[in-house]
């Protein structure tokens, strides 16, 4: 799948860059600042005489990081919260869901704007920012999964059986559930990368020297007439990066069930 | 009682659960800053005696819960404090930029809406042509899309380059263009997918057969009856875009300098005036929960299964 | 595959081309119906002549308020709302002959009362002020209806020449309760400027109307609008695109271009404002001297003006600019980073020290971006810079936060113009009793010898004793380095081909009131 291939090579260019590049991305240096493509700079160099390459290799493996441990956190929460609720219903589904239903009210990149706005800026806060932000999709869905497999006869069995109900969740309900949670994981990493660049763009997110993709977007800005490339590669590899990220998560939904409502 | 007047009052009721709930975590909000919260309130240009005058007018030295119930009975009365930057009440600020975001809000549903379920529709009659993997490629893309980066190739193309189109600002119709257009884009991408989605779905159905069978032409076929109860999803989805085009209406109107509650947004985060983002943040979700429960209400509504009872 | 550069040349020629096209067609008339359009890169925080701080908001509300004196091009003092003045013997009183049949916009006369109530107002302790100190009055008597007697408390020898500041400018007294203001504060000014104030939208525009009742020369614009516009590539777009006529700081990427862009006239303004690095001496380690010189050394100013700023500043060479009275070179900090690294071992700095540096966005030309590359430099030292960007009025309430103890911030970056180019002005910056929060001498430096020859000067009134003891003033502030010694800049000004008459004065304005269609 187109997919996989981008994202592998994603991946790979991240993990590599050490060894792609021997600029320090956050090395400055005024003389050589705004240059052009040239065998020393493959990619040019920003209004701060920093290589591009070098800082979009490391922003690379920035963003992913970010993607991961965001996605990761809103797993990590939304998950077992999503399944405690579908489980055991009644007022611990009410209150889970209200809970949910109340993040859902921040329209997407709100729900980050608003966070960042009381946490700060910084790498820190963007990654539980967009944590938080992933965490009531999960909830839904881990709930709507679970609600249908509690039905199922083998639940009923193990329970009959008489296995705690802590037990039957963790070892039945939810590996049956996963397939849903791994497509959607999948999706809101490129969200997570899309919304970080956001906050970046507005100087709200990973702040200079780091690189970061959003912000080196949001800094080339005007030199858009004398170096659009500043604002071109940034654009472009985050582009690539969702692109990614969803061709795939398209691909494992239509893999691992073709059944899914397509949207 | 009707099935649907019991789903209306359902309904209802976890809305005003959910705003409730809202308001609660705004409250808190400003409490979670580090220092004083009526220094955090009363902003950086306030004086001393700016402060002390907002610490007894939230009663700061009260218990919390009595601070909550004066913040809701204000909130209810459309009071949502100050703000620090300019002195002014935070709804007086708010009116005109609310009016320039729903306004970009609104046109870019429309554009999107209308644009999306064109293609959409048009993509399930010819599925799995040229043009429709034309169109799966550019909704991959759309949704893909930093929107941020969209905006600002598309004034540099437009405004700059050819000077069809305003680069910035608010003046007249042409400036609302460019920005509609970069809202719509990830939600025409949306729609378009979901349009065709359960439209194929529809079209492969019993009774749309049957007309087939019938010998009712194909695009009668189409319109009437799969569009129609295609609509259903389609509505949904794009009511909840709506939700979505007012949270990313924040990135366009930077890009564009477009005058509306985004744009204050950040210059209120840049300028640390919490109350002001306080009262923003408010009615963005205010008006995407309504939004909500109006899309909840209508998909009831149009759905004729639930009508009759 | 093509380069930036090639790239970049298609797209002017490409663009000179439409604008020209559009020329031919008159689409996007340069105002229509008389509408002067100016994009500016800060929002107004006050109308009220008593409160200005910002050259750019006094660029705007000059329009509609004028002073007893006036700056003319070429940065002497003219007379224009006083005809004529005489100093008394002791150098303690003024009498100003004021220009006869000069009415406000609100119809009230122009005289000695309307005078006397603003000066009474300027020294009014319970009006904030925040550039009070070059206006040193103990009095203002009115003698007839156009005449006025004021008194000083010291004598002041830039006194006439501080008049032609904004601070001063005269507002009607009977519109001080009207239209939403207060004595303390006015928010809707009423004066005798070409321009009446018509309406102003907060964070978008300020519009103005002319004043057929004008006592001078009529502007040719019936309508003036100041689009409030942060992004300086937005405002170079919008210029670019015909929708405003003329913008201020444009990117200054840009520049070289704009030079070539024959649609557009480029001004490279000079211009009185020095650029700096606020070191709180009260911070850390930011009293001891070896550090503030080490960081000097630091930096490498030649290499930001020429690639940050792309040539539109000049290296400072004195602590104040050279366009000013009194100004004397006295030498340079080189960029010397190893010096820099000893003298920091020395004050016993630790690697890795990390220190507060606050610097505005869309004030200063490439403020964020000079400040970027400032902080790698220090970081080349070992010293770790954490960036605070803020919008203007916050980081003014920031920086201008006293007594010592409650000041919040260490590194802070700033420009300081002398609006009426004496160095007067500029030394308030190393005097103590300007220190925040009764003024903005930010870095709380306080020198005695400083002090007495800062008030000495001040009431010195043989010029060439005033110039020499400027020099001293210069010659100790350089050694003790309390500011980051960064350049002088220069004001670019952009503005339509279509338009003509567009000048600038020395203290970084724009003068476009009689800017006309070219013909």
């Amino acid at each position: 799948m187109a997919g996989l291939v981008l994202l592998v090579s994603l991946f790979a260019l991240a993990v590599a860059a050490p060894l792609l590049t021997s600029h320090n991305p956050e090395r400055q240096k005024l003389s050589e600042a705004l240059r052009p493509l040239s065998p020393a700079h493959p990619l040019g160099t920003d209004h701060l005489g920093r290589d591009m390459l070098a800082r979009l290799l490391y922003g690379g493996r920035l963003s992913l990081l970010i993607g991961f441990l965001a996605v990761g956190l809103g797993v990590v929460v939304g998950v077992p919260l999503g399944a405690v609720s579908g489980f055991r219903g009644g007022l611990t589904d009410l209150v889970i869901q209200r809970l949910a239903d109340i993040l859902l009210s921040f329209p997407g990149f709100l729900l980050a704007l608003s966070l960042v706005a009381i946490l700060g800026v910084g790498l820190r806060n963007v990654i539980i920012s967009v944590g938080i932000s992933a965490v009531p999709s999960f909830i839904r869905l881990v709930r709507g999964s679970v609600l249908s497999i509690r039905e199922q006869v083998y639940v009923e069995a193990a329970h009959a059986i008489g296995q705690r109900r802590t037990v039957i969740i963790f070892w039945h309900v939810l590996p049956n559930a996963m397939a849903p949670v791994i497509v959607q994981a999948t999706l809101s990493l490129g969200f997570a990368i899309l919304v970080a660049a956001g906050l970046g763009f507005l100087g709200l997110g990973v702040q200079a020297p780091t690189p970061e993709w959003g912000t080196m977007l949001g800094e080339g800005r005007q030199y858009i007439f004398r170096a659009p490339g500043l604002t071109m590669y940034p654009g472009l590899v985050i582009f690539l990066a969702v692109l990614g990220f969803n061709l795939f998560g398209d691909g494992l939904r239509d893999a691992l069930d073709p059944r899914m409502s397509r949207v | 009682m009707s099935l649907f007047r019991q789903y209306l009052a359902q309904r209802l009721l976890a809305s005003a659960v959910t705003l409730l709930g809202v308001s609660i975590i705004v409250f808190l909000m400003v409490r979670l800053l580090p220092g004083d919260p009526a220094q955090v309130l009363a902003g950086l240009l306030a004086t001393e005696e700016d402060v002390a005058r907002l610490r007894a007018d939230l009663g700061l030295n009260k218990p919390l819960h009595i601070q909550y119930g004066v913040f809701l009975e204000r909130l209810l009365h459309g009071n949502l404090g100050r703000s620090a930057r300019t002195s002014q009440p935070v709804l007086e600020e708010l009116k005109p930029r609310l009016r320039a975001t729903l306004t970009l809000a609104v046109v870019s549903a429309v554009l999107a809406s209308l644009a999306g379920v064109a293609a959409g529709a048009l993509a399930a009659t010819r599925p799995y042509s040229r043009f429709d993997y034309v169109l799966s490629l550019a909704t991959l893309f759309g949704v893909s899309m930093p929107t941020y980066w969209l905006g600002l190739m598309l004034i540099i193309v437009f405004a700059v380059h050819l000077n069809w189109l305003p680069a910035a600002g608010s003046e007249g119709a042409a400036s609302l263009i460019l920005p509609a257009l970069t809202l719509a884009a990830f939600s025409v991408a949306l729609i378009a997918r979901m349009t065709r989605a359960s439209m194929l779905e529809v079209l492969g159905q019993e009774y749309v057969r049957t007309a087939r069978a019938k010998g009712v032409g194909e695009t009668l076929v189409v319109a009437r009856h799969a569009l129609r109860n295609a609509l259903v999803p389609i509505l949904t989805v794009a009511g909840l875009q709506f939700g979505t085009l007012l949270g990313g209406a924040v990135l366009t109107e930077s890009v564009f300098g477009w005058p509306g509650m985004g744009l204050l947004l950040i210059e209120s985060i840049f300028s640390r005036d919490y109350a002001m983002v306080q009262g923003i943040v408010l009615v963005f979700s205010t008006l995407f929960i309504l939004t909500n429960l109006a899309v909840d209400l209508l998909y009831v509504a149009i759905d004729p299964r639930i009508r009759y009872t | 595959m093509r380069t930036h550069w090639t790239r970049h040349r298609l797209s002017h020629l490409g663009l000179v081309a439409l604008a020209w096209l559009t020329f031919a067609v008159g689409a996007g008339p340069a105002g229509a119906a008389g509408t002067f359009r100016i994009a500016v890169g800060v929002d107004l925080d006050t109308v009220d002549p008593a409160q200005m701080t910002t050259t750019t908001v006094a660029n705007m509300v000059d329009y509609v308020i004028e002073t007893l004196t006036a700056m003319s091009p070429d940065g002497k003092i003219q007379p224009w709302l006083a005809e004529s003045w005489t100093l008394s013997p002791d150098g303690l009183t003024y009498t100003f002959k004021l220009r006869k049949g000069v009415v406000f916009h609100d119809g009230t006369p122009f005289d000695a009362k309307a005078v006397k109530w603003n000066f009474d107002r300027l020294k009014d302790p319970q009006v904030r002020v925040p550039i009070r100190a070059p206006f040193p009055i103990k009095e203002a008597e009115v003698v007839d209806a156009s005449t006025v007697k004021v008194t000083l408390t010291r004598p002041s020898s830039p006194f006439v020449s501080a008049l032609s500041w904004t601070t001063s400018a005269m507002v009607s007294p009977a519109a001080a309760d009207k239209q939403g203001n207060e004595y303390k504060n006015i928010v809707h000014a009423v004066g005798t400027g070409p321009y009446v104030f018509k309406e102003r939208k907060k964070g978008e525009s300020f519009t103005v109307t002319l004043n057929d009742k004008y006592w001078g020369k009529k502007p040719t614009y019936d309508t003036v609008v100041f689009r409030i516009v942060p992004e300086a590539a937005t405002r170079e777009s919008l210029l670019l695109a015909g929708q405003v006529d003329l913008i201020v700081l444009p990117p200054i990427a840009d520049v070289p271009a704009l030079q070539r862009n024959s649609a557009v006239k480029l001004l490279l303004a000079p211009s009185d404002r020095t650029i700096f690095i606020s070191m709180n001496t009260t911070k850390q380690f930011l009293g001891d001297v070896r550090v503030r010189q080490a960081l000097n050394y630091a930096v490498d100013k030649k290499a930001i003006i020429q690639n940050v700023l792309f040539g539109a500043a000049d290296e400072m060479d004195a602590p104040m600019a050279p366009s000013l009275f009194g100004y004397c070179k006295v030498g340079s900090y080189e960029y010397n980073p190893a010096k820099a690294k000893q003298l920091l071992t020395e004050a016993g700095v630790k690697p890795g020290t990390k220190i507060s540096f606050h610097h505005p966005t869309g004030r200063y030309v490439q403020d964020k971006e000079a400040s970027q590359a400032v902080a790698g430099y220090l970081r080349e030292v070992g010293i770790e810079p954490e960036l605070q960007t803020m919008d203007w009025p916050s980081y003014v309430s920031i920086i201008n936060a006293g007594p010592a103890e409650k000041s919040v911030h260490q590194l802070a970056y700033l420009g300081w113009a002398p609006a009426f180019l004496d160095a007067a002005q500029q030394v308030l910056q190393y005097w103590s009793g300007y220190h925040p929060p009764a003024g903005l001498a930010t870095t709380f430096y306080k020198n005695p010898k400083v002090d007495e020859w800062v008030v000495a000067a001040d009431r010195e009134s043989n010029q060439d004793k005033r110039k020499e003891l400027y020099c001293e003033i210069s010659k100790q502030v350089w050694a003790d380095a309390p500011w980051l010694f960064l350049y002088v800049q220069r004001f670019p000004i952009v503005y339509s081909a279509k338009v003509t008459d567009v000048g600038s004065l020395p203290n970084e304005k724009f003068s476009a009131i009689y800017a006309r269609p070219a013909n």
